[in-house]
């Protein structure tokens, strides 16, 4: 029985370490996807976060500096998605990929430099009150301060859009831009702070990865999270607090393949390795009958995107 | 017995300085970053060896070339473009070196680690799994709860000869001792690598080694959660100065320049060139603190022992990870036997594909 | 000015206002650009721009590879457009190309004994199987539970390249491979047939052709029409007996199967066997040359050719200059980005 405990929250925890880069994309994705904007290229912003972040860790030598040198990549390789959609007028599919190919690219690029140095990670929670706590605290000392902070991104996230005036405005938008110009609020101005947001917390999203879980830098090394991320967003059904579960599937399928290699389960590795796709999509078949109607929860601008593939 | 065919290094060098011929062209081909701190890695310093080493030499080189249609189309680039030496660094470039090896006959190619050769085509590789043998006598000695642990990428030969060498020289001192092996399906794969570390270490294991493209991830996290680590492809002891034991590296540069001297002076072969600890292609890192002085003797006398060929890594019994024979009492595998392996051997956990 | 010349002017005038002048400001910028990175990061800027630009299309032998490259390109950007032309967005090219690859395989190594011309057509319809499966999947899942298109087929991309690893690294596995994981080699009447001497094969020509018919059917045909009703208005077209449903499993299929042939034609005629790694990325390229097409069949045959250029011609970067695979991918970046800002910002020009 404590065997079995135990084991179960291993994977738990283990589920919660791989589930955070992805759920801090879920949480600033379905931000700037309540405004009525999607943004594919989440993937290329966590790049170039995860190697800024990294890259100004080495050279500083602080790694709470390549956090939010991470935020600022993260930022600004949005701006370009918001330039070509806000101010060009692009179509935002395929404006978030060309987003995702440079952020790819110009992490690879610069990235090279700072392979293989070594970095302070952000540290953990060892040696604090919380390592004491009997059974869990085994469990929870490990825990770094990127987990905290995505976690606490959730209740801060919701109270701001449900409870606030500026997040009612920023739903609004994302239902109906005319009802926001109508109220006497420029739209665009809440869709250029959502991209911005999704920027910022893809960035974060990478800084957890290179900076703070791995304490690495390799080109490519968010391997198509951030793209899974946006579809999980659909799990989540644009909700903050939805979208922990959503991660936490994502998170507890990737650990549950390496966890079922680790006690012996006779199947091939690779079909386990298609557990973290196939279980959301399993759990959207499931979970989407009930909702079709509704749509899923899917802001109603962003519906008019979906619909205007020419 | 295994014919191990020995390089020369110090004689080559002292040939080019003699040298002034006109430049000769190098190519590599990478199948990812040069900067992987890993495989390519090594391979790239062992280009870099050459540009050091030889003055008469200009190289150039391609990375991240999937072993696809691409690489064919590569080399065929680089020949157009003058050079004489191909090295096609990676497994899957095989067959198509051998097309376009065939297609320009005076071009020389070097492929890394295959088992076809023909008239313009050579492979080099060198033995690495006696390296990550002594790894594991070291990990045998150093484990407490008698469990390894093996991050690896995908079920290829290399690949098994490493997890199948490292058990046997942990057994080799330490009979209790199994390896389980976690597949990540991917070369390069940071956070799935740091998690299956994890779930190595909460499922008892106490020394972590791997075979993906770079080593930092597991032995990060090894040194994290206060577990040893052994290295593969590059030294990675700066990541982990508590838990760090030793590690199999690689030192291409002098088998590389060997190559493109004998290119260059018409003494080229088209064999299968293969380096070992002797001459140091594959070799052992510096130990690191954890490794008492004791253990490290009995590691170093094994590697004379492998050195001065008084001991096998593959000589018999061999059995595999069901309990058949596969090498008998008194036999020993050869050098294509081993370089296509496909079998783990007992006391490995973990399915083989 | 004379007055004979005003006319000419004047039509050159309004032939800038359009798509040409368009065109033409994109070409100038990405020119621009390009050069400007190269400068920057330090390199002979308008000399390796030629390289660049001769490595794509400079001699015949570059011309091929471009057009090697072009096959696949052109296949999943159909694979996107189609179902594009019933406002759905499908990311799936890269995963219905391996399901083709896979199913191909499937019927070559059943079938390894037959002639070719029992087994050439067997590997077609079976990679075409494989692809269309993998567009109906996500089609069913639309049309009967309400699954958003677009993550389904994302999804898929991932487990249909892993389904490929899984039976090349075990049961399909050569057992003569040395241990390599790849199935078998392709018997001689497995491989599409090539041209000229060149890697160039069957798969560009049936490219061609599905773009064409395609380009008519959708704008010619009953069917095609249809498709416009029921994209504009699903209800209006059930009454009309245009079923929404039926409409989104075929062009699902017919998208799928086409990316299908394109992992068969690079599994059979490129590397003669089943392998990891068998595409790199083709499916999300395909999906640019898509949407700079701006999902037109016809546009998409040139752009195509166009952008395997650029991915060929990046052998020169590192070939002349030493710059990393990633300048390439940040040229794609560029390039992309700068057709749909001009674009964007001619098309709002013109509806003013």
């Amino acid at each position: 029985m404590e065997y079995f405990t135990t084991e179960l929250l291993t994977l738990l925890f283990a589920a919660l370490r791989s589930a955070t880069p992805v759920l801090a994309v879920v949480l600033g994705e379905a931000m700037t996807q309540r405004s009525g904007v999607i943004n594919l290229g989440v993937e290329g912003q966590m790049l170039l976060g995860a190697m800024t972040g990294f890259a100004v860790a080495s050279v500083t030598g602080d790694p709470w500096l390549g956090v939010i040198a991470a935020c600022c990549a993260g930022i600004a390789l949005s701006m370009v998605h918001a330039i070509l959609v806000l101010g060009c007028g692009a179509n935002q599919i395929a404006s978030g990929v060309a987003v995702l190919i440079l952020g790819g690219g110009l992490s690879a690029y610069y990235g090279t430099p700072f392979v293989g140095d070594k970095i302070d990670a952000l540290g953990n929670l060892n040696h604090t009150f919380v390592s004491d706590i009997p059974l869990l605290g085994e469990f929870l000392g490990p825990i770094t301060p990127t987990v905290l902070i995505t976690l606490l991104a959730i209740p801060a996230i919701s109270i701001f859009l449900f409870r606030t005036r500026t997040g009612l405005r920023w739903r609004s938008t994302g239902e109906s831009q005319d009802i926001t110009r109508n109220l006497g609020h420029n739209p665009t101005y809440y869709q250029l702070a959502a991209i911005a947001f999704g920027g910022l917390m893809s960035g974060f999203a990478g800084a957890a990865l290179a900076v703070d879980y791995t304490a690495n830098w390799v080109e490519g090394m968010t391997a198509g999270r951030g793209l899974v991320a946006v579809g999980l967003v659909i799990v989540a059904r644009w909700n903050p607090w939805y979208a922990l579960p959503a991660a936490l599937l994502f998170g507890a399928s990737e650990a549950l393949n390496l966890k079922l290699q680790s006690w012996g389960v006779d199947i091939s590795p690779y079909l386990l390795a298609t557990l973290p796709y196939m279980i959301p999509l399993s759990v959207l078949m499931l979970s989407y009958r009930g909702l079709r109607a509704s749509g899923g929860g899917m802001p109603a601008g962003l519906r008019v995107v979906f619909q205007s593939a020419r | 017995m295994k014919k191990v065919i020995r390089t020369l290094l110090a004689s080559s060098i002292l040939a080019i300085s003699v040298q002034a011929a006109a430049e000769t062209k190098v190519g590599f081909i990478y199948v990812g970053p040069k900067s992987d701190y890993g495989y390519n890695y090594a391979q790239d310093q062992g280009r870099l060896y050459m540009e050091e080493h030889m003055d008469d030499v200009e190289t150039v080189y391609f990375e991240n070339i999937p072993e696809n249609a691409d690489v064919q189309r590569v080399m065929e680039r680089m020949v157009r473009s003058g050079v004489e030496v191909v090295f096609p660094t990676s497994y899957g470039y095989l067959d198509h070196a051998l097309k376009v090896a065939e297609k320009y006959p005076d071009v020389h190619f070097a492929h890394s680690g295959g088992l076809k050769t023909s008239d313009n085509l050579m492979t080099y590789f060198a033995e690495i799994d006696q390296a990550m043998y002594l790894a594991g006598v070291a990990a045998g000695l150093t484990t407490e709860t008698n469990q390894l642990g093996f991050i690896a990428a995908h079920p290829i030969p290399q690949v098994l000869r490493n997890i199948n060498a490292f058990t046997r020289g942990a057994q080799s001192v330490n009979p209790e001792v199994t390896t389980s092996v976690i597949w990540t399906s991917s070369w390069s794969d940071p956070t799935k690598e740091a998690e299956a570390a994890e779930a190595l270490i909460s499922g008892g294991a106490d020394v972590l080694t791997g075979h993906v493209d770079s080593p930092i991830n597991y032995v990060q996290v090894a040194e994290r959660r206060g577990v040893y680590s052994v290295g593969y492809h590059a030294d990675a002891s700066q990541f982990a100065p508590k838990g760090w034991l030793v590690g199999a590296i690689w030192n291409w540069g002098p088998m590389m320049v060997d190559i493109v001297n004998s290119a260059k002076d018409g003494s080229w072969k088209s064999e299968h060139l293969r380096g070992d600890l002797l001459t140091e292609a594959a070799m052992l890192s510096d130990f690191g603190a954890a490794v008492s002085e004791d253990d490290k003797q009995t590691v170093l006398d094994r590697q004379k022992a492998i050195m001065d060929e008084e001991f096998q890594v593959w000589a018999g019994p061999v059995i595999g990870q069901d309990g058949t024979v596969i090498v008998e009492e008194g036999d020993t595998m050869t050098l294509e036997e081993t370089e296509k392996m496909d079998f783990l051997v007992q006391g490995v956990q973990g399915r083989l594909k | 000015m004379t007055s004979a010349t005003q006319p000419v002017v004047k039509l050159g005038l309004q032939l800038l206002r359009g798509p040409a002048g368009a065109v033409l400001v994109m070409t100038a910028i990405f020119v621009v650009a390009t050069l400007a990175f190269f400068a920057i990061n330090g390199r002979e800027a308008v000399s390796l721009f030629q390289e660049m630009v001769m490595g794509a299309f400079g001699d015949s032998y570059s011309f091929s590879e471009t057009l090697v490259k072009t096959a696949p390109i052109l296949l999943t950007a159909l694979a996107v457009a189609l179902p594009a032309r019933l406002g759905l967005i499908s990311v799936g090219g890269e995963g219905q190309l391996y399901l083709g690859a896979l199913f191909g395989t499937g019927a070559v190594l059943a079938a390894v004994d037959q002639p070719g011309w029992i087994l050439m057509p067997l590997m077609l319809a079976g990679s075409m199987a494989g692809g269309a499966l993998w567009g109906v999947i996500p089609g069913l899942l639309k049309t009967r539970l309400g699954v958003n298109e677009t993550i389904s087929t994302l999804l898929l991309n991932y487990v249909g390249i892993l389904l490929v690893s899984f039976v090349v690294h075990g049961p399909w596995k050569n057992p003569n491979s040395l241990g390599w994981p790849a199935t078998i080699e392709f018997p001689a009447g497995a491989i599409l047939p090539q041209f000229f001497d060149t890697r160039v094969h069957m798969g560009l020509v049936f490219g061609i052709v599905a773009a064409i018919v395609l380009h008519i059917l959708v704008t010619r045909s009953r069917w095609g029409l249809g498709l416009q009703v029921s994209r504009s208005n699903p209800r209006v077209g059930a009454t009309a007996g245009i079923s929404y449903e039926r409409n989104v499993l075929i062009v699902m299929a017919v998208g799928g199967l086409l990316a299908g042939l394109a992992g068969i034609a690079e599994a059979s005629v490129i590397q003669n066997r089943l392998q990891d790694g068998l595409a790199s990325g083709y499916g999300m390229t395909g999906f640019l040359v898509a949407w700079l097409a701006g999902q037109h069949f016809l546009r998409i045959i040139p752009l195509s050719v166009l952008m395997g250029g650029l991915l060929a011609s990046a052998d020169s970067l590192q070939l002349y200059a030493q710059l990393p695979k990633a300048s390439a991918d940040i040229l794609q970046a560029l390039l992309f980005i700068i057709v749909l800002a001009v674009a964007s910002l001619w098309a709002r020009r013109s509806n003013i």
